[in-house]
């Protein structure tokens, strides 16, 4: 990561790597920064460490400078004190760096960024930036939707591979729309630096916050969840303001309903549409840039000189990467190199491979199995609806039920809608037609990402 | 919305309504599934959801079976 930021700062220092509402940071500062982290770090002794900030000006540094010392930092989300003291104790973190009030105390030493960003006390500590081959780790949490989250073991090493062919893009302005505690925002930071990109990082970073950024800001480029995409074009027809002159809209995190890309096309119509498909665990595969729904079967049955390859077994999408993770913190280490199950249920249509939704999503209805996401396409389709949501009900004759949760449009006759939702499932076999309609204000998601399972 | 036993036959004979399987004359004797309203097992458990939506509880889910709208009214009335 710090060789990212140094490779920009060597030739331009004074290029703008950062942009908030509080200001602006250039690689040349954040290199340097980087350097003292890294010398704090190795003064104190410091191999592991979490970190409670949002602000990526702050971030950015504390990262960087933890993959040169080769010490392993973890990212936590802006959650309250009790869910990261949990964390805490989950993955044994001695040292928590934040500049929250309401985290003091939260781990035996508690720092506040200044005491690494200001660098070691002794100035002979200093750290040589020259890359090594030695693994430097770092710690993603997951988002925790099937169960507690886990610690995903990266090596700064794999992951900058996976940006050798981003090419240079200074006058690229990338919209930080993930946390960075989160993979996906981690990839975004890794192109943007190793393009030499400008980073723009709103905080919070919800739709509204991310369009206002998009116009105040003059966001050029753009990568999130197809959840937030909904939410924030939603939000763009609402307020009547200026459409963003966006040149590049990104979508990843979660199967893309393919009616979305038609929409976000016409509403950004000078922006490329494009789809990346990665997970923490192992890490991006590139993207899809044609603008079509799923994957081109192209990336199958590469073979063993691809850095990424994919087969599918039994209905479900298997992965061998040379970017992905070392395996999970406080389990045994993982052949990282390996093929892997996605989780992701998937068919061959045509040329194309087609996401049918997480396996951990299936829904089974008296021993048939049902995907939500084919549904929720359709439904997503009936005027009158702004967002859906499908999952398993548990029900006592089927064991489940398919249900939907629906947001309805202003001024909706929700009787009328609720027969039109009907008409447009009533082709579909019994176990897959929705049984349960619920009309409702939001849906939840975490992380930018829809539920499917019942909360 | 309350468990009296009008309120829970409107929900009854709404949703037997809202599927077309309402028959004709149907009381409160009339089965609910075979030589009746001739509900399926997806239809049932959508009633059992309906149900307990709008009422807050329902017999199927705690493993009766009631095979009547009588039966159904029965469960609310000793809820």
């Amino acid at each position: 990561m710090d060789e990212l930021l140094r490779r920009v700062a060597a030739v331009d220092p004074a290029r703008v790597a950062v942009v908030t509402h509080d200001g602006t940071r250039t690689y040349g500062q954040l290199a340097d920064d980087a350097l003292r982290v890294a010398a704090a770090l190795t003064e104190r002794g410091i191999r592991r460490f979490a970190i409670a900030e949002v602000e990526a000006a702050a971030v950015l540094p504390l990262l960087a400078g933890a993959s040169l010392a080769g010490a392993e930092a973890c990212q936590y989300p802006p959650d309250a004190p009790d869910d990261l003291r949990s964390l805490v104790e989950r993955f044994d973190h001695d040292v928590l760096v934040t500049d929250r009030d309401d985290l003091a105390g939260l781990a035996p030493q508690v720092l506040g960024t200044g005491a690494l960003l200001g660098g070691a006390s002794d100035p002979s500590v200093v750290v040589d930036p020259t890359p090594t081959d030695d693994v430097r780790p770092h710690l993603v949490l997951t988002t925790g939707t099937t169960g507690a989250p886990r610690g995903v073991r990266h090596d700064w090493n794999r992951l900058v591979r996976g940006t050798a062919r981003v090419r240079p893009a200074p006058d690229e302005r990338w919209l930080l729309a993930f946390g960075l505690h989160q993979f996906a925002g981690l990839q975004v930071l890794l192109h943007v630096a190793a393009a030499g990109s400008v980073l723009v990082a709103p905080a919070p970073r919800r739709p509204v916050e991310g369009l206002e950024a998009m116009r105040a800001l003059g966001v050029t480029h753009a990568s999130a969840t197809p959840t937030y995409w909904r939410f924030l074009v939603a939000q763009l027809r609402s307020d009547g303001g200026p459409v963003p002159a966006l040149r590049q809209v990104t979508l990843g995190g979660e199967a893309i309903p393919g009616p979305l890309l038609g929409e976000l096309r016409a509403t950004f119509p000078d922006a490329a549409v494009s789809q990346v498909y990665a997970a923490s665990e192992f890490g991006s595969t590139g993207s899809m840039r044609d603008g079509r729904p799923g994957l081109s079967i192209d990336v199958l049955d590469r073979g063993d000189d691809a850095d990424v390859d994919m087969r599918i077994v039994d209905g479900e999408l298997w992965i061998r990467s040379r970017t992905g993770m070392l395996g999970y913190h406080g389990e045994p280490p993982i052949e990282a190199d390996g093929w892997r199950a996605t989780g992701d249920r998937v068919e061959i249509e045509g040329d194309r491979v087609l996401f049918r939704g997480r396996t951990s999503e299936i829904i089974n209805v008296g021993g048939v199995k049902v995907h939500p996401l084919p549904i929720e396409e359709r439904v997503a389709a009936v005027d009158g609806v702004v967002m859906a949501r499908v999952y398993g009900r548990p029900n006592a004759m089927t064991g489940a039920i398919v249900a939907l949760e629906v947001v309805a449009a202003p001024g909706t006759d929700e009787a009328e809608l609720k027969t039109a939702l009907k008409a447009a499932c009533a082709d579909l076999v019994p176990a897959s037609r929705p049984r349960s309609i619920t009309f409702v204000d939001e849906i939840v998601t975490t992380g930018s990402k829809i539920l499917r399972r019942e909360l | 919305m309350s468990t009296a036993p009008a309120d829970v036959q409107k929900t009854v004979t709404d949703f037997l309504t809202s599927i077309e399987k309402l028959p004709e004359g149907f009381g409160t004797d009339t089965p609910l599934y075979a030589d009746g309203a001739e509900l399926d097992s997806l239809e049932t458990a959508e009633l059992s959801a309906t149900l307990e939506d709008v009422h807050g509880s329902d017999p199927y889910s705690i493993g009766e079976m009631p095979q009547t709208l009588g039966e159904i009214l029965a469960f609310y009335a000793g809820a």
